[in-house]
């Protein structure tokens, strides 16, 4: 076969073999059959602890923020920089993934799974104990990682693939990578702009150029610290926000006026952690975020002067502002503010100061344009034009109103001379799962299949095949 | 379109009434599973629960296909997972009974102990259809410690690193962009003793020193498998390229490249506008060829071969386009074009520009001569002057003017210039002595009358002159006869007596006609002198009498 021949049409070829693409985030945790175009299961990434009969119980999935139980504390396996910390936590996280939606549950023993009486007499004790059923012994595993994950957390992870679920094959590939796929491209600068992290990696050929991955904190979390923060210095009143399971009732106001609420108390002993408070107040930020959050459209920065000489942010004082009500029915219009929020992920002094916020103040290096800039620089010169002209955005907060046309402007400036085209999906999902749609194509293709660690290799190299293998 | 629009349009009449729609004939037909007698029954209204029983209508497609398992040729592992396949395309026997096969049993590796499990299917024999894009570069062979020591090795690069280095060239398929991102060669740490005092300075390897060092170790290994004299084409080009490899010059492209990358918004924009010069500078030029070209096809038409040196002189020209323009007339007479290019040079040219000779053109009075009606009209418009202003603005009037543009100065010229030359001479002559050069300095229209004048003076007196020499000769020749026969007489009366006298009065006359002319004082005395010189030599005289005898009889 001569490669310089593309193959033919017929030769580009799916072949499932019902493998499971993984793609655990910060935020949300995808999981589903490959060759589909979305995940079957979406579920929240954190997690839900409480005590109920003096028994340590967990909640997953999105149980977690439907009943305010006692005592309720809401955890994330995995750290702010996107890496897991909590191992057994993550791993039973992960696995409630695909339990809940793709392969289910191993049927167990009929005479312990509660629902046969049989007393205690009749249990056939001779009966073999069967081998501990494990949940993916019949399907290939895809998983994804950050580009910074470092070996151990990889190997971490083939173990638990291997060991704990019984996966006969296992492959483990960088998110950046997958969202180029799912954009059609082997070489590509993908930009993921993801809850926890923002980062920016070239890839070349499929593969991930390691010199050149940057990440940044600035994610849809720093921009829900800059609303706070907004909301704090609101200039009729400082706005709170209240999650709606402490509200009994309300009524609607007047825009501005203080709302007509009767909240729900709950005693000190039945309420929920406060991080379960902050877990669903950060629901309601997401919704301010999807509606009224606008990044300014460029093409220069909101503090500069515009060319017509009046400031940038007159201009956006003009434009009319975009209404949101909270859930406890107080309501406004939002502004200037709804623009500044998210400004400092292109220009650091744009940050608005909030001393209790847990996010330090940015540093100019940690900007988005700084972030592309670093990481051209850490590329060959022949490579990063085409880069640049391959611009993947991809993840949940890049869906941000005028976020690309954005993107699109600052990179101009930065590097006026080559061609800068920005390569964003429409397609609200494509954006949210892009790193999950390019799993699934990868997982689904024929060639791909030579490629996956195997069960017998794992067993003779052991978990240090990752490294090797998966490059 | 309807047949009544048809028959609407051809006038025909209207047929009377519209054809009737032919009944169709509704056979419901009956469904099957209902004797004849009964559907009878039901009448026209079909029952609303359909009867008719689902009929099993053959396999879908998906029955097609089953689960199978396969193996990739392309592994190494024998890795057996499962996918969907065609049942006819595999070649398997089928499977007895999927039952007691455990299905993890398929989709695990396979194990070496495979042949005691009589109930795993055999695999089908058919390569896996992707194993074939499995394709891996074509690398020269790893060398060996001997031949590394013989020929490959380099103060700069180390066995372990140039191991490293090859390794990585092999697990990235010569793709130097990964192979020098992914580059992080740690030297051994017991091959330097000292090392652990010392932190070992993290060498930086940049793609070039690699590309260079792989290289040299390919051409290097491919020449040893076969002597550049025995290489194939192929193989020798690539061994060329190899060993010509200039590290220095592909640094150097690279820093320019980075330049051109990062050039700033005002370079970029000159050079856009540079560029767009460029694209103007050359699509002119094209626009230039092809104009040019036209003009040269233009060119190639035949060219007459008349003389064109009747054409080279005013008067030849303006009597070109007098023929031109009769020719056009002739052919549309009176067209408002002709008319208009007939009127606009008259209109073009101003009275105050008389001063330098005709007002007119001949042009202008051929158009006069033709006498189209608004010509007139339009030179009636023209105000009248009067002899004071048309003095002033030079403004003349001519009584007959020859065709052609002639300058005053050859008018005054073509005076001086006598039939004979020695007439032309004699001009000259007296215009030396008046002290007036043969051409005018200022032929101005009085100078020019005035030197007509002097000229027609000069010739005037010298005819005088002419026919007074005449008479003085004859008179001398009579009186020369006449003393020859009052010496005869004399001698045959013996009377002598003296005869000069006589003659100077006859030349006194003479020169006092010759001053009651026209002629200014210094011209009369021109001639009176040119006449004495004359008689100064009595030798000449006869010649000149005879030169004028000749004039006159000419």
């Amino acid at each position: 076969m001569n490669p310089s021949n593309p193959p033919q049409a017929a030769e580009y070829g799916g072949d499932e073999v019902s493998a499971i693409v993984l793609d655990p985030g910060y935020s949300t945790t995808r999981a589903g059959f490959a060759g589909e175009d979305a995940p079957k299961s979406l579920i929240p990434t954190y997690y839900g602890k409480y005590n109920a009969d003096g028994q340590e119980k967990l909640v997953f999935g999105d149980d977690i923020f439907v009943t305010p139980r006692p005592g309720l504390s809401i955890y994330n396996p995995i750290g702010k920089d996107g890496i897991v910390e909590d191992w057994d936590m993550a791993e039973k996280v992960w696995e409630h993934s695909f339990i809940s939606r793709l392969t289910g549950t191993r049927a167990g023993n009929p005479f312990q799974n509660g629902l046969n009486d049989v007393s205690a007499d009749e249990l056939p004790t001779e009966m073999e104990v069967e081998s501990e059923e494990k949940p993916l012994s019949d399907s290939p595993l895809l998983m994804t990682e950050p580009g910074w994950n470092p070996a151990k957390a990889r190997e971490k992870t083939i173990e638990i693939a291997m060991e704990k679920w019984d996966t006969p094959a296992f492959y483990l590939a960088r998110t950046g990578v997958l969202a180029a796929f799912a954009s059609g491209k082997a070489s590509a600068l993908v930009i993921d702009i993801g809850a926890s992290n923002i980062s920016v990696t070239p890839i070349h050929d499929g593969m991930i150029l390691k010199r050149g991955v940057q990440h940044s904190p600035l994610g849809g979390d720093y921009i829900s610290s800059q609303i706070k923060a907004i909301f704090k210095a609101n200039s009729p009143q400082p706005i709170t926000i209240t999650p709606h399971y402490l509200i009994s009732s309300k009524s609607a106001v007047e825009a501005g006026q203080p709302p007509q609420v009767k909240y729900k108390t709950f005693p000190a002993d039945k309420a929920p952690d406060a991080s379960y408070r902050a877990l669903l107040e950060e629901r309601t930020l997401s919704e301010f975020k999807e509606c009224v959050v606008q990044v300014w459209p460029g093409p220069t920065r909101l503090s500069a002067p515009s060319p017509t000489g009046v400031s940038n942010e007159d201009m956006a004082r003009t434009t009319p502002g975009r209404p949101f009500e909270f859930p406890d029915g107080y309501n406004q219009v939002f502004g200037v503010d709804r623009f500044r929020a998210v400004e400092s992920l292109f220009d650091a002094k744009a940050a608005i100061p909030d001393p209790d916020s847990a996010f330090p103040p940015p540093t100019p290096a940690q900007t988005i344009p700084e972030l592309v800039k670093a990481s051209l620089a850490g590329v060959d010169v022949d490579l990063r034009p085409h880069l640049l002209a391959n611009v993947v955005v991809t993840g949940g907060s890049s869906l941000l109103y005028g976020f690309t046309d954005r993107l699109n402007h600052e990179l101009m400036q930065m590097f006026p001379g080559p061609r800068v085209r920005v390569t964003a999906p429409g397609n609200t999902s494509e954006r949210r799962f892009g790193s999950w749609i390019g799993g699934s194509i990868l997982a689904s293709l024929g060639t791909f299949h030579q490629m996956w660690i195997s069960k017998k290799e794992y067993e003779e190299h052991g978990p240090n095949i990752v490294e090797k293998r998966c490059k | 379109m309807a047949a009544a629009d048809v028959r609407d349009m051809l006038d025909l009449p209207a047929e009377g009434q519209p054809r009737p729609h032919k009944k169709q004939k509704v056979v419901e037909k009956r469904p099957e599973g209902i004797t004849r007698e009964l559907y009878a029954l039901l009448g026209e209204r079909a029952p609303p629960i359909a009867i008719n029983e689902n009929k099993y209508k053959g396999r879908p497609k998906w029955m097609n296909k089953s689960m199978a398992p396969f193996t990739n040729n392309a592994r190494s592992d024998g890795l057996v997972l499962n996918h969907w396949q065609r049942k006819h395309e595999s070649a398997r026997p089928p499977v007895p009974t999927p039952a007691p096969a455990p299905s993890e049993s398929q989709m695990e590796v396979d194990q070496p102990k495979e042949e005691e499990k009589e109930d795993v299917p055999k695999l089908p024999e058919q390569e896996y259809a992707f194993a074939k894009y499995n394709v891996k570069p074509r690398l020269p062979r790893r060398y060996t410690d001997d031949e590394y020591n013989r020929h490959l090795t380099s103060d700069d690069w180390s066995r372990e690193e140039t191991d490293y280095l090859v390794d990585l060239v092999t697990d990235y398929d010569i793709r130097w962009v990964l192979i020098a991102d992914r580059y992080d060669y740690q030297p051994r740490m017991d091959s330097q003793p000292d090392a652990n005092a010392l932190v070992p300075a993290k060498h930086h390897r940049t793609m070039e020193q690699m590309k260079a060092r792989y290289y040299y170790i390919a051409a290097t290994m491919l020449s040893l498998e076969h002597p550049p004299s025995e290489m194939s084409e192929a193989e020798f080009e690539l061994h060329e390229k190899m060993l010509k490899f200039d590290p220095d010059r592909e640094r150097d492209r690279k820093e320019l490249a980075a330049l051109q990358l990062n050039r700033t918004a005002d370079e970029v924009r000159e050079e856009a506008m540079l560029l767009e010069e460029l694209k103007r500078i050359t699509s002119n030029e094209q626009n230039f060829i092809t104009e040019r070209r036209e003009l040269y096809s233009r060119l190639e038409v035949p060219i007459s071969v008349g003389n064109t040196t009747m054409y080279q002189s005013s008067a030849g020209l303006s009597q070109l386009l007098q023929t031109l323009l009769q020719a056009d007339k002739s052919k549309k007479r009176r067209s408002i074009l002709g008319d208009g290019a007939i009127q606009s040079p008259a209109g073009q040219t101003p009275t105050t520009a008389g001063g330098m000779g005709r007002a007119d053109t001949p042009v202008t009075q051929a158009a006069n001569k033709k006498g189209s009606i608004t010509s007139r009209e339009t030179n009636q418009m023209v105000r009248t002057l009067t002899p004071a202003e048309e003095a002033r603005y030079g403004v003349q009037h001519h009584e007959r003017v020859s065709a052609g543009v002639q300058f005053r100065s050859d008018r005054a010229q073509r005076l001086t210039q006598a039939k004979s030359n020695v007439q032309t001479q004699k001009l000259a002559n007296a215009l030396s002595e008046l002290e007036i050069p043969v051409r005018l300095f200022m032929p101005t229209e009085r100078v020019c009358k005035d030197f007509e004048k002097l000229i027609q003076s000069v010739n005037m007196l010298l005819d005088a002159r002419k026919v007074s020499e005449k008479v003085e000769s004859e008179i001398r020749v009579l009186e020369a006869s006449k003393m020859e026969r009052e010496r005869k007489l004399r001698e045959a009366a013996g009377i002598s007596g003296p005869s000069a006298d006589s003659g100077h009065p006859h030349v006194k006359k003479e020169n006092e006609d010759g001053d009651t002319g026209v002629l200014g004082h210094s011209a009369a005395q021109g001639a009176q002198q040119g006449g004495g010189n004359h008689k100064r030599s009595a030798s000449v005289l006869s010649a000149v009498s005879d030169k004028s005898n000749k004039r006159q009889r000419r």
